[in-house]
């Protein structure tokens, strides 16, 4: 696997913004982040998006890879019921999120620092509260082991 | 030839759900959809009813699965035509994949290209409210989320430059306040950009759709625009010197279409070397083209673009043999000497001290050879536009007097009409009908006047154009020291006669498309070539002759220069949107005197101001303005190509599922009520648009001032249940969708009060008119008659008329914000456009048959056509897809009884 960019030193002085590694999906649940954006929604700075087809195609080690790179939390934006590919997405989506917290608990990660949501192709406004809750949860986590 | 079970037409909700289904029964499926994504109409709207369940929520997985599920195909931006009855039963399409001009398997998705797109025409996915790009992706959600560039052909403009330079390119970028960059795409074309910004008889204005309304777009001046503006800033063209390719070529002529040759030859690598028999390069807009109108140091400038890529110019070097060039290593020779030659004006007397030729003339005053006409009378004979330059200057060296004499009328002369009228606006005068017959001698070899024979229109002679002759004992006298001849120019090619073949009148005869002469190293291009012309069809010629000298160099087949699309119809533009603003026309700043003393420019340039004003005019005819901005914002290689065209498919299918949908009813057509009119009337569809999830203004707002509306009126069965369209059908749906939207709209705005004007309100099925209690439960107010009328007031409001059936039956005026037309469903006629035999039937609306409706849905008059949702009569989102179910049992159970043995 290759190694992620390397995140910017926080700068100490300012005030934390969580960064927050989000997966969406091309077809479902990009659309409705996207939409917030075109919408001119407020988000956090600190929320990087990687779109792919199917939220069942995320592998535990990548949300592990992502917190001890340096992001403070990472949100699975996923397709729920409504996946193109696979009828059990959910059920998928979930047996992985449960993984990853495992991995995140032996690297000695809050799992908190993981969190996922159903999003849909129009839910600007449920992902931009979304993430502003999760930002909120993560800045009372505090820094990742990693980052701080 | 491609085989399918199964062809489906349209990817809205009946046609991606018939060919999920049939898919999913293990049936392989070609869809096709006309737009650049799949979804229909349902992915457009806010809600559905009565669940009011989110439209795009239900819709998206349907169509992300349409485009990846294992048995289905789908194409979009594509169109079917042409269904025949095949052997064995099958069927034969033609399936039309338009030209995305974007590369479907490399593009991200990224829209960094509709972000640097340069034109904005109505977006048909808000329902024209709101503008989108030439470049775009058709909605956030759309599938497969690619950008699609869209071209309806060639702008007029840019088509008809016979330079080759987009027009309409340039004007969009100055639109967008991209000078430089508009500067460049002129270079594109040609180096000769203050050149023709200044002398180009501007075809590109006389085919401007824009003239139709009040008047062309400015196009040559907003050209000179840039040209100034890059002048002010660089001396030379502001690109990087390309690699040399190790080829020589050689250039005889330094005219526009020599210059234009050799700019773009320098650009791809080739050692150039021009060859000019006159002092000073330029041809004849350094030689001929008088100072007033096209300065030397603008020619200069445009020189320097040339020059500065390495070509070398000889000046005062007449080549004389060919052949000798050639053996020096030049690989390829273009000539383009133009026609430097005057015709004699034939009369006795023509020798004499005092009578000269236009060309020769003007070129002693370009080059300072210090004529001094003061207090001289000057006749210039010849109509055209050496003629009113060669008038104009004398006027400029002190001639008392100047008098035009040509044989025709004014109207057929042929000099640009500006250059006409300017010419009379200096103090010239002109005798029309009007023929030399011999100059008069002073006695001292000099000359004393002309002496003229009036001329009569005679009958159109083999040319086509009359030739005028003299009426017997007409004949007047004009006094005068000095007579120009400006009546033609022929070209000089006796020396070339060695080595190409010339037609009579002198031209080189070369093969008109490649341009190459007898001997396949020899090129010629320009006026050489076409006779006298112009500077715009010179420039393009040197611009063909460079291509093909480049491929015959390369050892490449000599076409694939004309790359235009046919030109777009300015009936179909003018269409496009509602209605046009008239726009005061530019004024053409020119600075004219009676009498003129000097050579400076006679027009000004435009201020920053005009040239916006002048370029936001631009209808984009064409949609697609090939400004080339997407292709350099574009982080693909390779993945938008403007060269690429439609692309035709020949399949053969099992069986065909017509799911072409409904149109809806143009409001327009119903006048009382002022739709298209009155900004504040919208359609039931626009208002969907203003509370869906996606959309344009992120509020509900009344588009004639963005007013958030507080009373708010719907009009239902506008256009249905009305014999005075021609649809006594009732719709179906607008009752129910004005139902779910008088909920949003009161959920959305809590102190706005709504009044829906109905006949019936048709709510039957399950929980509907549960829906509908439950809208009045809300406050929405509901009121029995039809609107008869609507106006509007000076503040954009408006006022309904109509009779107040349940309150006594008076006639009763309201007022409103906002008025909403429950707008209603008409059939689709492209169902029936799929079947060239014609034998797809319609019912007596024009709706696809259903030919045994009641025991059989989904069966047409064809047997294996089947049709699938609302092509086939209105019908919900819900019916749609019952609908589209049947119809799916039906394809089955056909395509497996065709599998029995007889």
């Amino acid at each position: 696997m290759t190694t992620l960019a390397p995140v910017k030193p926080p700068d100490q002085e300012r005030a934390f913004v969580p960064r927050i590694l989000v997966f969406s999906t091309n077809n479902i649940s990009d659309p409705g982040i996207d939409l917030a954006g075109s919408s001119h929604m407020t988000y956090s700075p600190g929320v990087v998006v990687i779109s792919m087809p199917c939220t069942s195609g995320i592998r535990p080690s990548w949300i592990l890879h992502a917190i001890e790179g340096g992001f403070d939390g990472v949100f699975i934006a996923s397709d729920g019921d409504e996946c193109a590919y696979l009828s059990d997405c959910s059920t998928r989506a979930s047996r992985i999120v449960a993984q990853a917290q495992a991995l995140l608990q032996q690297g000695g990660h809050q799992p908190q620092r993981l969190k996922m949501a159903a999003i849909c192709s129009v839910c600007a406004e449920p992902f931009t509260r979304h993430v502003q809750q999760f930002g909120q949860a993560l800045a009372e986590l505090g820094r990742s082991a990693v980052a701080s | 030839m491609t085989d399918y079970d199964v062809l489906v037409v349209g990817a809205g909700i009946g046609g991606m759900e018939s060919a999920l289904k049939l898919g999913d029964m293990g049936y392989r499926v070609l869809l096709v959809e006309k737009e650049a994504s799949v979804g229909g109409k349902m992915i457009l709207l806010s809600k559905v009813f009565p669940t009011l369940d989110c439209a795009s929520c239900i819709s998206t997985p349907k169509m992300a699965a349409s485009i990846h599920h294992p048995n289905v195909t789908t194409l979009t931006y594509s169109e079917v035509g042409g269904i025949t009855r095949g052997s064995a039963g099958r069927f034969q399409a033609k399936v039309t994949r338009k030209a995305r001009f974007v590369n479907e398997t490399t593009c991200t998705g990224c829209q960094l290209c509709e972000t640097a797109c340069t034109v904005a025409v109505p977006d048909q996915f808000n329902a024209d409210m709101i503008q989108r790009r030439a470049a775009y992706i058709a909605f956030p959600q759309a599938v497969p989320k690619k950008a699609v560039i869209e071209r309806a052909g060639s702008s007029p403009c840019s088509y008809t430059c016979p330079a080759g330079i987009q027009a309409h390119g340039y004007v969009s970028l100055i639109r967008s306040g991209e000078y430089e960059k508009a500067f460049q795409l002129v270079l594109d074309a040609t180096p000769l950009v203050g050149t023709l910004g200044r002398a180009c008889y501007a075809p590109c204005e006389l085919e401007c759709t824009r003239g139709s309304i009040e008047g062309p777009l400015p196009i040559r001046r907003l050209k000179r625009f840039i040209a100034d503006i890059h002048y002010d800033k660089f001396d030379g063209p502001g690109i990087e010197i390309p690699e040399p390719n190790g080829h020589k070529v050689a250039i005889v002529g330094t005219g526009p279409a020599g210059l234009t040759a050799a700019w773009q030859l320098a650009r791809k690598g080739y050692g150039v070397k021009m060859f000019e028999a006159a002092p000073k390069a330029g041809g004849f807009l350094r030689l001929a083209i008088p100072a007033y109108r096209l300065p030397s140091e603008i020619v200069e400038q445009d020189i320097a673009n040339v020059t500065a890529l390495g070509v070398e110019i000889a000046t005062s070097a007449p080549v004389q043999d060919l052949d000798s060039l050639h053996e020096e290593g030049y690989e390829a020779v273009l000539l383009a000497t133009g026609t430097p030659l005057s015709t004699k004006l034939g009369v006795p007397g023509d020798e004499l001290d005092g009578v000269l030729s236009g060309v020769a003339f003007l070129r002693a005053v370009k080059l300072g050879e210090g004529i001094d006409l003061a207090d001289q009378r000057v006749v210039v004979i010849g109509g055209g536009n050496v003629a009113m330059d060669t008038a104009r200057t004398a006027r400029r060296l002190g001639a008392r007097e100047v008098t035009v004499v040509y044989r025709r009328t004014r109207s057929e002369m042929p000099a640009h009409h500006v250059e006409a009228d300017d010419t009379e606006k200096e103090g010239v005068r002109f005798v029309f009908q009007a023929a030399p017959v011999a100059v008069l001698d002073d006695g001292r070899g000099a000359t004393r006047g002309l002496r003229c024979s009036r001329m009569a229109p005679a009958k159109a002679g083999a040319s086509g154009r009359s030739r005028p002759e003299p009426v017997p004992g007409s004949e007047f006298e004009i006094a005068c020291e000095v007579i120009i001849g400006a009546i033609g120019m022929a070209p000089d090619t006796d020396g070339f006669s060695a080595q190409v073949r010339t037609n009579p009148n002198g031209t080189l005869a070369v093969d008109p498309e490649t341009l190459q002469s007898g001997s396949a190293w020899l090129f010629a291009a320009g006026d050489v070539v076409s006779g006298a012309s112009d500077i715009t069809r010179a420039t393009g010629q040197g611009q063909r002759a460079a291509h093909m000298i480049d491929r015959w160099i390369r050892g490449l087949q000599l076409d694939g220069f004309d790359l235009r699309l046919p030109v777009v119809d300015k009936d179909q533009v003018l269409a496009r949107q509602k209605a046009y603003r008239l726009a005061v026309p530019l004024d053409p700043s020119e600075v004219l005197s009676a009498a003129p003393t000097d050579f400076r420019e006679v027009e000004l340039p435009m201020t920053e101001a005009e040239a916006h004003r002048g370029a936001g005019l631009c209808l984009d005819c064409g949609v697609c303005s090939e400004c080339g901005e997407c292709v350099d914002a574009c982080p693909v290689d390779d993945c938008i190509d403007l060269r690429a065209r439609d692309q035709v498919l020949d399949v053969e299918v099992g069986a065909v599922v017509v799911a072409t949908g409904f149109k809806l009813f143009a409001a327009d057509l119903k006048p009382e009520y002022g739709y298209g009119t009155f900004k504040n009337v919208i359609s039931g569809t626009q208002m969907d648009r203003l509370l869906a999830p996606t959309r344009p203004f992120n509020t509900i707002l009344r588009p004639g001032d963005g007013k958030v509306p507080e009373r708010i009126a719907y009009v239902l069965c506008t256009g249905s249940r009305d014999e005075t369209v021609g649809n006594p059908l009732c719709s179906r749906f607008c009752c129910m969708y004005s139902i779910k939207q008088n909920q949003l709209i009161m959920g959305a705005l809590p102190i706005a009060d709504v009044t829906v004007h109905y006949m019936d309100i048709r709510a039957p099925g399950k929980r509907y008119d549960e829906f509908y209690e439950q809208a009045k439960a809300m406050g929405a107010n509901y009121v029995k008659g039809r609107v008869a009328r609507i106006t509007e007031k000076e503040n954009g409001d408006l006022v309904l008329r109509y009779e107040d059936i349940e309150h006594g039956g008076g006639l009763v005026e309201a007022e409103y914000d906002l008025v909403v037309l429950a707008v209603g469903v008409q059939p689709n006629s492209d169902a029936q456009a799929l079947f060239p035999e014609g034998d797809l039937a319609v019912d007596e609306f024009r709706y696809v048959a259903e030919t045994d409706e009641d025991a059989n849905p989904g069966q047409t008059s064809i047997p294996g056509v089947y049709v699938a949702g609302a092509a086939s009569g209105a019908k919900d989102i819900a019916d749609s897809i019952l609908h589209a179910g049947s119809t799916v049992a039906q394809v089955a159970a056909y395509l497996e009884h065709a599998k029995v043995p007889a």
